[in-house]
């Protein structure tokens, strides 16, 4: 069975990245995975990943953005979709959502943690098909 | 007056005399007679009299030195003067000398009676008056002593005062208003309030409180900003009122925030902070469970198994966050808690180098523990010194590289005893070491990331050595390793 896709996962616990794994990789993904923003980059130059799930909180508070910025910020892997993962949300009061804050937040789509197995996949594969499906 | 009026008469004839009591004895008056200047003197001097009616032409002290003399000792006796030899002269003699009136004798009973009567009222006239007089200088003491009062008062507040009046002119501050709004001029009072302030929002409201129709309106809180960042203040601001009603002007009382400000921000970034932490942990754990409940990852039953513990590592490392925020909270609250006695910290160690054996052999990393069993017992409290010394030698050992040592040695100076941990670990670049005693901060590296920690550990460490009047220091350099070293007073053994 050829994979449906490969999937970068960033995310600095390692729990979240063996889990999200777990699930996707039961569901026919490529996974591959960085613990780190300046990691997750390097593994986007090399690997072109068909999609990106990142974790918002890591090393520093705004490791997230940074990294998603750079990635929106390059030609190349600017068409690479990215679903945000968080767990700030309701601890700080913030919530994000794709149509107020994904001018600002560069990222495609945007879910809590910790994320339902069927919602992550969910999400993904519409992120994906959409991906497909703009010329 | 509800006792009868006390009239003395003093005349050296007695016709006069007996005339003058039957006369007045018919109004209602109490009447003494004195035969001569000296009886009536004396008689002024045992009784206090209303009225005296005296002959002018007595042996003896005369009718005009005994006016003199009868208001020496009560200057609001009214005197009439009875006179054979009525003249002019006599007459305005004795009224400049302080008599009320005079009757040429002879006279008739009636005239007496109504000038007696006349003189009475007199009296009571000028007693009313004297009454009144005195009334209102108690008064302007009284309010002298009142705002006497109120400066004092107000002047010893820490709080900041100003009133103003409904010109918004400043009428009373204190001190302390002063050097927090930095009020110059205040030694010319009564100007515009804008004279004095540059915060313009003070002004503001109280503009918005003297403009204010609404009579319930009664007092306005609002925190207020200066020029100066380091200064918060929160401005109360109320209506003066007078009895009607009417607006008179308004008070301003300013208190310094700036503690509260900061400690309620410190609080929140906490709160922040500790959710963040405690809910990392749960996703992970609801996150792990929800897989093997819901089967999305698929997997058999050892895998499983493995997910299930990998749940249970997180909620083991949830539960010691939990502890040592509890720690650090009993700290936070006091010394309570603390048993001081004294402790041979060099026991404590080695037993804690014992307990932690097994996780260094794990790494192969080995003790090198040199202390002296002479070294001299420092007061603390035996828990507190277990807990700062498993974090630290927990440390060295989970920051080690495999195969190093951890050496732990000990120095003493005239004042206190120095624990060194040393290990030969990754070590920490320079501009991370201010960082590291604060909650949850993390060395980031690679390397540490499968480390397990509450981030805590340290933030522990230094309160407690804090808290022993005592202070911790740390020395690194990245790849070479870290000392942390903990300096704990002692008291000097008498020689």
């Amino acid at each position: 069975m050829s994979p449906k896709g490969k999937i970068l996962l960033v995310d600095d616990d390692p729990d979240f990245l063996d889990m999200h794994m777990a699930v996707l990789k039961n569901h026919g993904y490529e996974i591959i995975t960085a613990a780190s923003g300046p990691e997750g980059l390097a593994r986007v130059r090399t690997e072109m990943p068909d999609a990106i799930v990142l974790d918002l909180m890591m090393e520093k508070h705004d490791a997230g953005f940074l990294f998603s910025r750079k990635i929106k910020a390059d030609p190349l892997f600017k068409d690479i979709p990215i679903l945000m993962v968080t767990s700030v949300a309701e601890a700080t009061g913030f919530r994000f959502s794709f149509e107020d804050d994904g001018y600002w937040m560069k990222a495609d789509d945007f879910l809590d943690k910790p994320v339902k197995p069927e919602v992550l996949l969910e999400r993904l594969d519409a992120l994906l098909r959409k991906r497909r499906d703009t010329p | 007056m509800n006792s009868p009026a006390r009239i003395l008469v003093v005349d050296d004839e007695l016709g006069i005399r007996e005339g003058c009591k039957r006369a007045l004895a018919s109004e209602g008056y109490a009447i003494d007679l004195a035969e001569d200047g000296a009886v009536g003197l004396e008689k002024v001097r045992a009784n206090a009299y209303d009225l005296i009616l005296m002959d002018l032409m007595m042996p003896g002290i005369g009718g005009l030195d005994l006016i003199r003399k009868v208001h020496d000792i009560d200057p609001e006796i009214i005197v009439v003067v009875i006179t054979g030899y009525a003249t002019i002269e006599t007459a305005v003699e004795s009224t400049k000398r302080g008599a009320y009136d005079y009757l040429p004798k002879p006279f008739a009973p009636e005239t007496l009676t109504v000038l007696v009567k006349r003189g009475l009222e007199k009296r009571e006239l000028r007693l009313e008056a004297q009454r009144l007089h005195s009334e209102r200088e108690q008064r302007l003491l009284e309010l002298a002593g009142e705002k006497s009062r109120l400066r004092t008062i107000i002047g010893c507040m820490a709080d900041g005062v100003l009133v103003t009046n409904l010109e918004d002119s400043l009428v009373l501050w204190n001190a302390s208003a002063v050097k927090m709004l930095r009020l110059g001029g205040t030694e010319e009072p009564g100007r515009a309030l804008a004279q004095y302030v540059k915060n313009t929002a003070i002004i503001e409201v109280l503009q918005k409180i003297l403009a204010s129709k609404d009579d319930g309106l009664s007092m306005i809180g609002q925190e207020i900003s200066l020029d100066d960042p380091d200064l918060v203040l929160m401005a109360q601001l109320a209506p003066v009122r007078d009895e009607q009603g009417t607006l008179l002007g308004a008070v301003t009382v300013l208190r310094d925030i700036t503690k509260l400000k900061e400690i309620e921000k410190i609080k929140s970034q906490f709160v922040s902070m500790v959710a963040h932490e405690l809910r990392s942990p749960l996703a992970a754990i609801e996150g792990w469970l929800e897989i093997v409940l819901s089967g999305a990852a698929g997997g058999d039953e050892p895998q499983k198994q493995a997910w299930l513990e990998r749940a249970k590592e997180r909620a083991h490392s949830l539960l010691a966050l939990v502890n040592d925020l509890l720690e650090i909270n009993k700290i936070a609250a006091g010394k309570v808690a603390q048993k001081m006695e004294s402790v041979q910290v060099g026991d404590i160690i080695r037993k804690i180098v014992e307990f932690l054996k097994p996780e260094a052999d794990r790494k192969a990393v080995s003790f090198i523990v040199k202390l002296s069993d002479e070294l001299p017992p420092v007061q603390a409290d035996v828990r507190d010194m277990e807990k700062l010394f498993t974090n630290l030698i927990s440390n060295a050992i989970k920051y080690n590289v495999d195969n190093g040592s951890v050496a732990i040695e000990a120095t003493v100076d005239a004042n206190y005893v120095g624990f060194h941990v040393k290990d030969t670990g990754i070590g920490m670049p320079e501009e991370q070491l201010p960082r590291i005693f604060d909650d949850f901060f993390r060395i980031e590296d690679p390397r540490t990331r499968k480390i397990s920690g509450t981030g805590l550990g340290l933030t522990i460490a230094k309160k407690i050595a804090d808290s022993h009047f005592g202070h911790i220091e740390v020395e690194s350099r990245p790849e070479k390793g870290s000392t942390f070293s903990v300096y704990l007073p002692y008291q000097k053994r008498n020689k």
